[in-house]
């Protein structure tokens, strides 16, 4: 359970980090908190020669505040967002989601940019972001591009990385106060990645409605406009649990009872967000 | 090896170690701090927990050289600590403990607890202190001395502080240095041209049949291409153009007897192997079906592989269009058989098979039109998903699947 012996490098700006992981002829792995990799690294799955520690540099540890978003740096802990030292635009939905990542020890190195490039299928981000409407932006040789959550996630482990490309920054927008949110995970055992995610959020004053059912085998399902699935918030919202069913199915999941199971973590996040 | 500076326990501290060394080996192994104990070493039974900045962390995967300038505390420099004595004294009355080894940890964990959460239930306790394993099912008696230790405090008017004291943004132990690198002993970025070579035939695991081998997974799958039965089942013949299709995949030379050498990269993620094996082909023209019995090994994460490929060519349901069926079987050992979620692996075929009909289907409609087969360039030639599936292209294959696949 040790890793091979990487050569390790910290620079201190992005310009830095991108000349390493431009070397083409080592692997070259970024790490930021080293809470994904770290495993994988012990276990040997991952066998590096160069390992490139974001985390000396400031920017990716810092939070911007926009007009209609916040900007956050690719290092910024789950931990930071429960305890609240990124402001909450969201009306609750990302701290109480950080809450429910894996363990307090892991949440204070964990970092949202290392847990959405990492793509697990599982993972709280990827899903909680898709239904907020977060945004991620790389940086890389040609310049840099920002593109949906649900689009970075190319599949299961696999995100829209060009070579020589990182993630810096994830830009989440400000919801308005009539905004509502839901999650939902079902999960076996406290903090262990989870079976199914149920996710939405409403803004009617913005009119948006999306829906979300992640912990696929793949990338979440993210119903843009989920008006007539959920309702558009501006009454009670209600889940239509047969349509639900015919689009999870139509989006590729065989299984009856693995629908059943998705269905029902989005029908919860519903439910529980109308009683809070 | 490299120097590591810390302040360990309020003292400061160094000393030399690999980049490759996490926390809780550094201070076990250079500074003989054997309260930090090691359990699964990868972040899931909570032993090694310690403070980083103030902070709870995994030390088993943290590694040392990423903590530059941070400070630590281990079991060892909670001696004073107002709220460790009381959990210590809590910890002895309520049974808290029995053969010791999670106890580390557990205080530490429950440290944090008491510091950050004002009124916490049992429940709430309870799912904080989930990420901390006891095997000797201390549970009970944990959660009570951390019950006790909470009452006794607030009656004595102490607050809890909810985010724990910490300001700054950004993982615990980062942040405390500057820019910095650290070269491994035998460092792969100059040794690596020698490890590049090819290997050799000696350490290429010969096909074995007929020994009674069973796949551990198995799956099928089913797709069309719009091209006459003939053609399609003439190409499957000629292996070299077949592996030109397959992502990653390349040959050591033409087949003889129906025996070839070849290789096939794959990139899930942050994992990468390059297979290097050797298969026997075997094809029945009467019915137009084949086999292909492959081992191969990845020499960097030591996994081996074996698998057996069975095709069917047949007429489609439309006229000239040609469908194939394919089982594939396989069993994989070693480091990478690990990483055996089901779900990934078969997402990654699928992603895999896509690639390899879109391929197909442009070789043979550019043979259609008059070329050769062998100059139509392929048009995703290595399997790394994450750089080469656009969004246009993962819409095409959606399309693909939702018009070509029938999942069995």
């Amino acid at each position: 359970m040790k890793p091979v012996n990487f050569d390790y490098a910290r620079p201190g700006d992005v310009a830095g980090a991108l000349r390493l992981i431009s070397d083409e002829d080592h692997t070259v792995k970024i790490m930021a908190g080293s809470q994904s990799l770290g495993p994988m690294l012990n276990m040997r799955l991952v066998q590096p020669d160069l390992v490139v520690d974001i985390t000396g540099i400031a920017e990716l540890r810092d939070v911007g505040d926009g007009a209609d978003a916040i900007v956050i740096g690719a290092c910024v802990t789950h931990a930071d967002f429960e305890d609240l030292r990124v402001p909450d635009v969201t009306r609750g939905a990302l701290p109480s989601v950080a809450r429910g990542i894996a363990y307090r020890a892991v949440r204070n190195r964990g970092t949202i940019g290392g847990s959405i490039t990492h793509a697990d299928p599982s993972a709280d981000w990827i899903s909680i972001l898709a239904a907020v409407g977060g945004k991620v932006t790389l940086q890389g040789p040609a310049g840099s591009r920002t593109v949906a959550v649900e689009d970075y996630m190319l599949g299961a482990l696999e995100a829209d990385l060009q070579p020589g490309e990182m993630l810096v920054s994830v830009t989440v927008p400000k919801l308005s106060a009539s905004a509502r949110w839901g999650y939902y995970k079902s999960c076996r055992k406290t903090g262990e990645f989870a079976h199914a995610i149920g996710s939405f959020m409403v803004d009617p004053e913005r009119g948006v409605s999306r829906a979300v059912v992640g912990a696929t085998e793949s990338r979440p399902y993210v119903f843009k406009d989920a008006r007539k699935l959920i309702g558009d918030g501006k009454s009670d919202l209600r889940l239509d649990s047969k349509l639900a069913d015919e689009l999870v199915e139509a989006e590729g999941m065989a299984d009856p009872i693995n629908r059943q199971t998705h269905v029902a973590a989005l029908r919860r996040a519903i439910e529980r967000a109308q009683t809070a | 090896m490299n120097m590591v500076n810390l302040t360990i326990n309020g003292k400061e501290a160094n000393a030399a170690c690999e980049p490759r060394t996490h926390l809780a080996d550094f201070l076990r192994e250079t500074h003989n701090l054997t309260g930090t104990h090691i359990g699964c070493e990868h972040g899931v039974c909570g032993a090694c927990t310690l403070l980083v900045d103030g902070v709870p962390t995994r030390s088993c995967i943290t590694f040392a050289v990423a903590c530059e300038g941070a400070a630590v505390t281990t079991v060892e420099g909670l001696d004073n600590d107002e709220i460790a004595t009381e959990l210590r004294a809590a910890f002895s009355r309520e049974h808290g403990l029995q053969c010791g080894y999670c106890t580390p940890g557990m205080l530490v964990s429950a440290r944090d607890v008491i510091l950050r959460m004002q009124d916490p239930t049992e429940h709430d306790i309870r799912v904080i202190m989930s990420g901390n394993l006891c095997r000797c099912t201390g549970y009970v008696g944990i959660t009570r001395a951390i019950q006790s230790v909470i009452a006794d405090r607030r009656a004595r008017g102490i607050a809890a502080i909810p985010e724990g004291g910490r300001s700054r943004l950004g993982p615990a132990g980062s942040g405390n240095s500057g820019a910095a690198s650290a070269r491994a002993s035998g460092s792969k970025v100059t040794a690596v041209a020698s490890e590049r070579k090819a290997p050799t035939a000696a350490t290429r695991p010969a096909v074995r049949k007929d020994d009674g081998w069973k796949p551990q997974t198995t799956f099928t799958q089913s797709f069309t291409v719009a091209h006459p039965v003939d053609v399609v089942w003439d190409f499957f013949g000629r292996v070299g153009e077949v592996a030109s299709c397959l992502p990653g995949a390349s040959l050591a030379g033409e087949p003889v007897d129906g025996h070839v050498e070849g290789q096939i990269k794959v990139k899930v993620g942050p994992i990468s192997a390059e297979f290097h094996g050797v298969a026997d082909i075997a094809r029945d023209d009467a019915t137009r079906t084949g086999t292909i019995d492959g081992t191969g090994k990845d020499k960097r994460s030591n996994s081996a592989t074996r698998g057996r490929i069975g095709y069917t060519v047949q007429e489609g349901n439309d006229p000239g269009a040609t469908q194939v069926d394919v089982t594939i079987g396989f069993t994989l050992t070693g480091m990478l058989a690990q990483f055996s979620r089901s779900g990934l692996v078969q997402d990654v075929a699928n992603r895999l098979i896509a690639v390899f009909v879109q391929n197909l289907e442009a070789k043979l409609t550019h043979q259609a039109g008059g070329g050769n087969g062998a100059d139509a360039p392929p048009v995703i030639t290595e399997f790394d998903a994450g750089s080469l599936m656009s969004s246009v292209i993962i819409g095409q294959i959606k399309r693909f699947f939702a018009k070509l696949f029938r999942r069995s």
